[in-house]
């Protein structure tokens, strides 16, 4: 900045003309005219270029934001159900309110990640295989029947709906604490690929709750078995 | 750009020039006052006959970075005309009142567009727990048992599996803190006033609860201020069921204190009131 201010200034000097001090060049004038139309393209030019930013830069097709979203609204749909068949059939009222409470939490978190699917202009699943956005991600799922990691088998659902009496309560338990460590598994992931802070904020959110709630399975699991 | 002129005064307004003494009867021969910008559009266009010279990088006169010497300073044209002020103060008054309104509109969706966190923080008399004890804020395990909290009313910790019912609920007895707690992890906010609280005070705190989901109230016991305002995380004491800090507190923290999503649950939780817990479970 400063440079090319010095640099300007010799110049002005160099050819300003010396000797007849009296005769004067006009200043060329910009006319208001002139000045307001330029205004007016720089702030269009602002708004245009604020307005398509967000579009270039959002999570597209094939990104890791975007396979988690996809991803991870499966994952959390399996534990709604979980948690209904819990908040439904298990004998003890904490089994109940753990069940319930984790199928509205994952609920709303499915909404969430449903509603950055839909600003960011992709389809609610796609071309890619489930976990692909993760590095180790086909690993993850190879001995597994194709299911993302913690998610309960189809003979383990059935088992779980067919449960009674205590039974609900140790099965639910049981299967999704697994449930719990793939999911967490899975947001770590997003949150060491992504640097979109909402996507970090939800992500830390759902690995933060389901670590409590980890817990206590492991306390209330302690109290049903004794 | 004029950032480089040296001298400082090489910048004339272009409003007095017109190059040669206009006589001051010029302006109102026909009996029409000429206004500056007249004078100013045609001393560009007339008051010079000389040769246009080369542009300078500024586009000022020759003898520019002289600071002006040798040159005879140029008499402001003057109107003798009295102006018209009424449609200028009109002009002037209706661009004061338009920046005003932008400005604060702009100023307004800025504060507004703060997470908040800071919001919370600009609360003045707030008390942010989640700085000074981020141990306590962290995470929250389940117990049966009655929990004894250093903070009182609490704001955080060990809980009950079950959380008190927070659908706008309004109890009119002490609850009990181990289901609250819970209530707050999941969002709500909880106001507590003390029992002495007049009557009015008490209504006006449970038109800002009744019907609004996340927040529920009960009177609270041991109080050092007639209210006292919990998130997880937060709390702030007033005075007054008045005070707009309620509003604000409400509406930065209200589901954004929430450490387990925003869409956990404050329905099927317990109705009753009383201070000691209740174990559904039988966990004793």
């Amino acid at each position: 900045m400063v440079t090319s201010v010095e640099a300007e200034v010799s110049t002005n000097a160099d050819t300003s003309a010396p000797g007849d001090s009296t005769e004067r060049r006009p200043a060329p004038r910009y006319s208001l005219v002139v000045v307001a139309i330029a205004l007016v393209v720089g702030l269009l030019a602002g708004y245009a270029g604020g307005w398509i930013t967000p579009t270039l830069t959002r999570p597209g097709e094939g990104s890791p934001e975007v396979g988690f979203a996809r991803d991870m609204s499966a994952h959390h749909a399996q534990a709604v159900e979980m948690g209904l068949i819990a908040f439904r059939n298990a004998t003890d009222p904490d089994t109940q309110q753990i069940g319930i409470d984790i199928a509205a939490a994952q609920q709303g978190e499915i909404g969430t990640m449903q509603t950055w699917l839909r600003f960011w202009g992709v389809d609610t699943s796609g071309p890619q295989a489930p976990m692909a956005w993760m590095p180790d991600g086909a690993e993850a799922m190879r001995d597994r029947g194709n299911l993302m990691p913690g998610m309960a088998t189809p003979e383990q659902m059935a088992a779980l709906r067919a449960a009674t009496g205590i039974q609900v309560d140790l099965l639910f338990i049981q299967l999704m604490r697994d449930h719990h460590l793939g999911g967490i598994h899975m947001a770590d992931a997003i949150i060491d690929m992504t640097d979109d802070p909402e996507v970090i904020k939800v992500a830390t959110t759902m690995k933060n709750t389901q670590q409590t709630e980890i817990a206590n399975f492991n306390t209330l699991e302690k109290r049903l078995t004794s | 750009m004029s950032i480089s002129t040296p001298g400082g005064n090489q910048r004339r307004p272009s409003v007095v020039s017109t190059g040669k003494k206009a006589p001051a009867s010029k302006a109102t021969a026909d009996g029409k006052p000429a206004t500056d910008d007249k004078s100013a559009a045609s001393g560009g266009k007339t008051g010079t006959t000389t040769k246009t010279g080369p542009k300078t990088g500024a586009g000022r006169p020759g003898g520019g970075g002289k600071g002006g010497k040798g040159r005879k300073p140029i008499a402001p044209v003057k109107v003798s005309q009295g102006r018209a002020w009424g449609p200028i103060a009109m002009f002037v008054a209706v661009g004061v009142l338009a920046a005003g309104i932008i400005g604060y509109g702009a100023w307004a969706a800025f504060q507004g567009s703060k997470p908040w966190e800071e919001r919370a923080a600009d609360i003045p008399g707030i008390t942010n727990f989640r700085e000074s004890d981020p141990e306590l804020v962290a995470g929250s395990q389940h117990t049966p048992e009655p929990v004894q909290y250093t903070v009182l009313p609490p704001v955080a910790g060990p809980h009950n599996a079950s959380w008190q019912n927070c659908s706008g609920d309004v109890y009119d007895a002490p609850i009990a803190n181990e289901h609250a707690v819970h209530s707050l992890e999941h969002g709500a906010i909880w106001i507590t006033y003390r029992p002495d609280l007049p009557q009015d005070q008490v209504a006006r705190l449970a038109e800002r609860v009744q019907g609004t989901d996340k927040t529920f109230m009960s009177p609270f016991e041991g109080l050092d201020q007639p209210i006292s305002l919990q998130a997880w995380g937060y709390q702030l004491k007033v005075d007054d069921a008045g005070d707009s800090r309620i509003d604000d507190f409400i509406g930065a923290l209200r589901i954004n204190a929430s450490i387990e999503g925003p869409t956990a649950l404050c329905a099927q939780g317990i109705t009753a009131t009383g201070n000691a817990p209740r174990n559904l479970g039988g966990g004793q």
